[in-house]
């Protein structure tokens, strides 16, 4: 019986450490694959090591994700036990408020905490950065340790504190000699508790921060909307720090203890914590890189811009740093609305990288300033049909970055040509293709496809037209069962899981490099022609070398890291030549010349009823397409 | 005595500025009707109405709820043996199991996500030995069970250590005087050890059934896009759609459901309690 009960025992337990660490070890395996997949393994490779120490983004986050865990827990598990012994002798009624006021940011979702701090942050306008989310992250911290630490006090004999102070304690004396030793598990485990929350923590960080500040959730977040196994790199990195500070933690105070005939307690385990912890900050910072000096134009000056995740070719910042002796930070973004959000409530850039349509929408808005064309010797550089359009006549504002058009990426080996000819975006309706199709999860996209389909212009206000599109989408994830993804497309289709699938130009040329079965169309009832461009904020603070940016990434050099490592067209006319032709990375791959001078292609406009409307209908979509399952 | 209880005052000063503030804020938001920046104070319940009235919007928030308990219940019936376990051991392998327990959470939970990503998706290794086993293509990933697996993959040690804690507390010496009167394992388990851990349970069930219901990366890296839950919903209203007003009613919907339900767990445990005193 007994021997039964611990034979169970033992193989739960093995199971659930199989559980646990299943995925970490998988994740440390492929930080060593040479391909970018994460499913097959095709060689041995440091290359997302170098790749992730080449990135200075990566390595500040590091560093600040563990200083930030560190001061938070230190100062909220101190402030929480203090405040939680206060409260266990407070009032009943002001306990009972004070559990409640505790339990906001626990009972929350961890989105609307965020939100709450955000419109703190704002309304004091404090400026968010480092000091920010450190405020955020203490005030999220200490309703855990008081969490942890109260049903220990609670457990405590209340008269413990009395007696002794009749003993001839002082009320210090009590609380450090007796009742804070009472409660030790408590408060370490309190502070494991808020040390891990504000490790882990993504959402909350991402909304307090600014002035290019990162942790690694954020950095994380913004880098796995692309596949980049230097995240797995990163994260094997940050384990082994985290499994030796354990184990020094852990075995540390028990050969301690041997030397000294003493048992350790929770209090030297804590001071050993803290002592290895700061060591490990001063490592980490020594492996920030240093800036270098010189005499160059720009010495001394930062340039900070806001761009999409993956997006930058692989030496521009370090080329142009090299250059300029200016120090670049770069903020990264995944969707255009939430860069918007920041801009809008006066977060300052010198350099945005927005789509089209936003780029209309800040123009309306007054948050950009005009170009000046006295410092600008790269405009006749680009490629005429990506300048002077709707969005931004005669390029006022805007250097165009990349440009693309939105199409059908498909397999060909099981998608037929006639099929996509004769029926363009109505394939998606085509129960042949059940269950073999991705959707993009986006509203512009998803209703440019739908009201495509449905001949209509897809910049349309007619409500009747989003109305017909939007049960155009309904059918289709009803009836087709699709899964509707975001940047996974491109691995899932390079790795040929799907037959059809809507992507952007750039990232199907990407596929079809990798993956010759694929192909892309553009139907005939025509697409959305995008380009992304680089502005300059109307609260920019160094406009100068803004301009001197844009040059730098519309010439030659910078405009091929920028393509040959992304994947995205170049504005840039040679290097567009060079790649797409003979020779080229892309030669013969019709994604990387996207179709131009066609009069059903449109480029997006910005209707703030519609994009309203738009949005609202693609939640009810997704929202059908999950009540469909 | 008055001497402690000073002790909590800055905490309640800094809880009113960081705490209570961000709500009211979002409070404010969600009855008023003007755009993200200028406040205005033009009270409405219109979006209140507009939730209410959208069956779509109901069930994602009752099927929220049903994930969220299950996870809560599938964390509890493993997590509690594993913690009893745990507690059972030696101290030596007690050490060595809470700490292999507490690392996998030191470690980005994003990351663990994007990990299982990898693991479950068609081709990743799973799929392959449930091939192996005759169950071919099987769909993994963007299932609502991937969603559930992640959700207790990530959420189950909160358990496990909470109920660790309340178990490790109690004195020993309490179950030879049980088994001493003539109690069996099961009337020891069932009337003394379960009773003095119920503290820890309800801490565990808080803290696994909290951020589950509200979880919005879990479904969207696991779950897919087509996946929705009352969380992705509500950083859709704020990231995407941008109605600021109608992302705060929803926000406080939630919030003030949970804080009902919370007092009634609340309620639950001082009658425990109290019996027991």
């Amino acid at each position: 019986m007994k021997q039964s009960k611990r034979t169970f025992g033992t193989v739960l337990m093995t199971l659930s450490i199989i559980f646990f660490y299943l995925p970490i070890l998988y994740m440390i395996i492929f930080s060593f694959n040479e391909g970018k997949s994460l499913t097959s393994f095709t060689g041995f490779s440091l290359r997302w090591y170098q790749h992730m120490l080449e990135s200075q983004d990566m390595m500040e986050a590091l560093y600040t994700t563990f200083m930030v865990a560190i001061i938070a827990t230190a100062i909220s598990t101190v402030v929480g036990t203090i405040a939680a012994i206060g409260l266990s002798k407070s009032k009943k009624i002001v306990r009972e408020l004070m559990d409640q006021v505790n339990n906001l940011p626990m009972m929350n979702p961890e989105i609307v905490t965020a939100i709450g701090f955000m419109l703190l942050f704002i309304t004091f306008q404090v400026e968010k950065g480092l000091t920010t989310m450190l405020l955020a992250h203490i005030a999220f911290c200490i309703p855990y340790v008081m969490l942890s630490v109260m049903p220990k006090i609670k457990s405590l004999d209340p008269n413990l504190a009395d007696a002794a102070m009749d003993l001839g304690c002082t009320p210090w004396q009590a609380l450090i000699k007796v009742i804070v030793p009472q409660i030790m598990p408590g408060i370490v485990s309190g502070a494991l508790i808020a040390f891990t929350m504000s490790i882990d923590d993504f959402i909350i960080s991402y909304f307090v921060t600014g002035r290019g500040v990162k942790n690694l959730s954020i950095i994380v977040y913004t880098m796995s909307k692309r596949i980049n196994p230097s995240i797995n790199a990163i994260s094997t990195v940050m384990i082994v720090i985290i499994t030796i500070l354990l184990i020094v933690i852990n075995v540390l105070p028990t050969f301690l203890a041997k030397q000294a005939e003493k048992p350790g307690n929770g209090k030297r385990n804590l001071i050993i914590a803290l002592a290895c912890t700061i060591l490990l900050v001063f490592g980490i910072q020594s492996l920030k890189p240093s800036v270098g000096n010189g005499n160059r134009p720009f010495e001394g000056q930062t340039l900070h811009i806001y761009n999409v995740g993956e997006y930058t070719g692989e030496n521009i910042i370090s080329n142009f740093e090299e250059l300029t002796g200016a120090e670049v930070i770069m903020e990264i973004f995944d969707s255009n609305e939430a860069m918007y959000i920041k801009v809008a409530n006066g977060e300052s850039y010198d350099i945005l990288v927005p789509s089209d349509y936003m780029i209309q929408r800040l123009i309306e808005e007054n948050l950009l300033q005009p170009l000046d064309y006295e410092l600008l010797d790269c405009m006749d550089l680009l490629v005429p049909e990506v300048l002077n359009l709707s969005y931004d006549p005669n390029n006022v504002y805007s250097v165009p970055y990349f440009w693309g058009t939105v199409g059908i990426c498909y397999d060909t080996t099981i998608v037929s040509e006639e099929d996509l000819e004769k029926e363009g975006y109505n394939i998606f309706l085509d129960e042949k293709y059940r269950g073999q199709i991705y959707l993009y999860d986006s509203e512009r996209d998803s209703f440019m496809m739908a009201l495509k389909a449905l001949g209509y212009s897809m910049n349309t206000t007619d409500e009747q037209e989003l109305q017909e599109a939007y049960e155009w989408l309904v059918q289709c994830v009803q009836t087709m069962k699709p899964e509707i993804v975001t940047d996974e497309i491109i691995d899932n289709m390079a790795q040929g899981r799907k037959a059809l699938g809507i992507t952007y130009s750039g990232d199907a040329a990407y596929i079809m490099s990798e993956n010759e079965n694929m192909g892309f169309y553009l139907p005939e009832s025509g697409t959305n022609f995008w380009v992304d461009a680089m502005v300059i904020p109307a609260n920019a603070n160094n406009p100068e070398l803004a301009h001197e940016f844009m040059n730098y990434v519309s010439s030659y050099e910078g405009a091929l890291d920028n393509s040959s490592y992304v994947g995205y067209t170049s504005p840039n006319i040679e290097v567009r030549e060079e790649l797409g032709g003979p020779g080229g990375d892309y030669e013969g791959i019709n994604a990387y010349l996207p179709r131009t001078n066609y009069e059903k292609d449109e480029v997006f406009f910005y209707d703030e009823n519609t994009r309203k409307v738009m949005s609202n209908l693609w939640a009810k979509v997704k929202i059908s397409a999950s009540n469909a399952k | 005595m008055k001497k402690f209880t000073t002790l909590a005052v800055p905490y309640i000063v800094w809880s009113a500025l960081m705490l209570v503030l961000p709500m009211a804020l979002i409070a404010l938001y969600s009855l008023t009707n003007q755009g993200n920046t200028i406040i205005s104070f033009s009270f409405t319940l219109e979006h209140y109405v507009k939730f209410f009235t959208d069956p779509d919007f109901l069930l994602i928030l009752w099927r929220s709820f049903v994930i969220a308990v299950k996870t809560t219940i599938i964390c509890l019936l493993l997590g509690y043996p594993v913690a009893y376990f745990i507690a059972r051991s030696n101290e030596k392998l007690q050490s060595i199991l809470v700490l292999s327990i507490t690392i996998p959470m030191w470690i980005n939970a994003l990351v663990r996500t994007y990990a299982w990503i990898g693991l479950l998706s068609d081709g990743g290794i799973i799929q392959q030995i449930l091939a192996f086993f005759g169950f071919h293509d099987v769909q993994l990933l963007y299932t609502e069970g991937a969603v559930l697996l992640g959700m207790v993959y990530n959420f189950l040690p909160f358990m496990i250590l909470q109920i660790n804690t309340a178990l490790c507390k109690m004195d020993n010496s309490l179950l030879e005087a049980s088994a001493d009167l003539g109690a069996n394992p099961l009337q020891t388990f069932l009337r003394v050890t379960f009773p003095l851990s119920v503290p820890g349970v309800i801490n565990g069930i808080t803290l696994v059934f909290l951020p589950a219901v509200s979880s919005f990366f879990i479904p969207k890296l696991l779950g897919g896009g087509q996946y929705f839950l009352i969380g992705n919903m509500i950083e859709n209203q704020f990231i995407t759609v941008g109605e600021w007003n109608f992302g705060s009613a929803i926000s406080m919907i939630m919030a003030i459901i949970m804080m009902l339900m919370m007092m009634a767990v609340r309620k639950a445990e001082d009658r425990t309690q109290g019996r027991k005193e």
